[in-house]
């Protein structure tokens, strides 16, 4: 337990200090909330979970991509490949948690005849989603410009892809605009279900997909061993 | 105060820096602490009594610190060494092809407690593509590794985190090998002590020039003390006196027992090492019909 944390204090604090993508990120959820503030109640908060999400996935990414060169030398330190993106994983859900309260607040403040609750729900799942989405795509790309590109793609088809359609269920964020119908248009339970449970499978398999892919790269190879 | 009086502090000042960069240079190349103080005793009378600018009387204090060395042969450590201990790493049959071109045959490497292993040759034969093996980063096409005990690596480049100081890179490492944090960051800042660097209050590893960030990676390779320690170039970027503070490191890891592999393209002089693997492939012989 002590090397998770570890890994996920010093995560956090190389995270912190990137003061001005701090700022991008922090901003970016507010400029898709204003965007659609005035005309569409719903959409601000549908885009709103959306930009954390965006802003936290691409967060992840860098922090993947960061680790990259530190985590085979940390692997010889005695660390295993489950320590180290559990730690990493820790640390983008802490960030993720405190990116994410403030807008809570805001939305809190801001908008009334609205589920709270649902929205709390969608960003928890949110942060649960994005966190293991950029460590994995930055596990399968290893080049930053491929794995934000990737990102770019599916938060735009997130955006802009009909949510009744079958396919639109298979990107990660699929649940933010069912929990969304439900906690702005008062709709029936099932999208509230619907949304949990998507969200629920989604964090479950990109956490296993991280686990798999950083236990193969960190796997000690065969060809070496340790006589004691 | 008179321009007399100026005149001898500024001497005085001119000989404290010059005798101090000497007393430097002695230690670097091994010279004995109690010998080193009478050299550097010796210079201050002769300054003193002489009245001459240190740079007129000795020339500069690395050439005459060695100089000193030249005269009194190799450093004591080297002349009193144990004998090597048992096999830590053993490295036998590597095969590695990239592609369809072949870079490793069958190369065999044993290194035992005590000993240090240059592995040299020329550019692209493989020397870290082998320490990497060794480490367990890269598998071979054939072959195997045994290594007895536990494994320090230090890159070329690389691994260290831009955001990061010193001092969090020894408790990152330092928490993988069971050390608490107190004592990760000063055993860190021993061990940089050894290679004249004093990483307290250092900025993030972003920041340090590129002879400082690789004293930073040797740091973090010896932290936890590792029985086997696997060292690939490691010295880029270090200035002169850098160089001789990490051989004197090595050395000393040596005569506490390690076995070390160091990658270089730069062994000046072999009797630095115990075994020496040219990795440079042999011509073949033309077939004349």
């Amino acid at each position: 337990m002590t090397k998770v944390l570890t890994v996920a204090d010093m995560t956090l604090r190389e995270i912190l200090r990137r003061r001005a993508v701090l700022v991008i990120i922090a901003m970016m959820p507010l400029a898709f909330y204003l965007s659609r503030r005035g005309d569409h109640l719903g959409q601000s908060i549908r885009f709103v979970c959306l930009g954390l999400g965006w802003a936290l996935s691409t967060a992840a990414l860098f922090t993947g991509g960061a680790a990259r060169g530190l985590e085979p030398r940390l692997r010889l330190s005695g660390y295993r490949a489950h320590q180290l993106y559990l730690g990493r994983l820790v640390a983008l859900w802490a960030a993720g948690g405190l990116l994410s309260a403030p807008y809570f607040l805001l939305i809190l403040v801001d908008q009334d005849g609205v589920s709270h609750g649902a929205i709390a729900l969608i960003m928890v799942l949110t942060v649960a989603v994005a966190a293991p989405f950029g460590l994995a795509l930055s596990a399968l790309l290893p080049r930053e410009l491929e794995g934000t590109l990737l990102l770019l793609t599916v938060v735009g088809l997130q955006m802009i892809m009909d949510p009744a359609d079958a396919s639109s269920r298979l990107l990660p964020f699929w649940f933010s605009r069912e929990i969304a119908t439900y906690a702005v248009d008062h709709t029936d339970t099932s999208y509230l279900a619907r949304g949990l449970v998507h969200g629920a499978v989604c964090a479950l398999v990109l956490t296993a997909l991280v686990a798999l892919l950083s236990a193969t790269r960190l796997r000690r190879r065969p060809h070496l061993r340790f006589v004691t | 105060m008179n321009d007399a009086t100026n005149d001898v502090r500024e001497h005085a000042g001119e000989h404290d820096a010059w005798l101090a960069a000497l007393d430097g240079e002695l230690r670097r190349r091994g010279i004995e602490p109690g010998l080193a103080r009478h050299v550097v005793a010796e210079a201050a009378a002769h300054l003193r009594d002489s009245r001459q600018p240190p740079l007129a009387a000795f020339g500069r204090p690395d050439v005459y610190a060695a100089a000193v060395a030249d005269s009194v042969g190799e450093p004591v450590s080297g002349a009193r060494r144990p004998p090597p201990g048992p096999v830590r790493l053993e490295a036998r049959g590597i095969v590695k092809r990239y592609r369809r071109r072949p870079v490793l045959a069958g190369v065999d490497l044993t290194v035992r407690a005590g000993q240090i292993a240059a592995i040299v040759g020329a550019n692209g034969c493989g020397k870290s593509t082998l320490l990497r093996i060794c480490a367990g980063m890269v598998s071979p096409d054939r072959g195997r590794v045994h290594v007895h005990g536990t494994l320090g690596y230090c890159p070329q480049d690389g691994g260290t985190s831009e955001f990061l100081v010193p001092d969090e890179h020894f408790v990152l490492v330092g928490a993988g090998r069971g050390m608490g944090r107190a004592a990760a960051v000063g055993a860190g800042r021993a061990h940089a002590a050894a290679l004249d660097w004093n990483p307290a209050g250092a900025g993030q590893a972003r920041l340090l020039s590129g002879g400082t960030r690789q004293k930073l990676n040797l740091v973090m390779a010896g932290l936890g003390d590792p029985d086997v320690l696997l060292l690939d170039e490691p010295y880029q970027g270090f200035d002169r006196g850098a160089y001789v503070d990490f051989w004197h490191q090595l050395w000393r890891w040596r005569d506490a027992g390690k076995a070390i592999v160091v990658v270089t393209h730069l062994l000046d002089r072999l009797d630095r090492v115990d075994t020496v693997l040219d990795l440079t492939p042999v011509p073949e012989p033309e077939i004349r019909a």
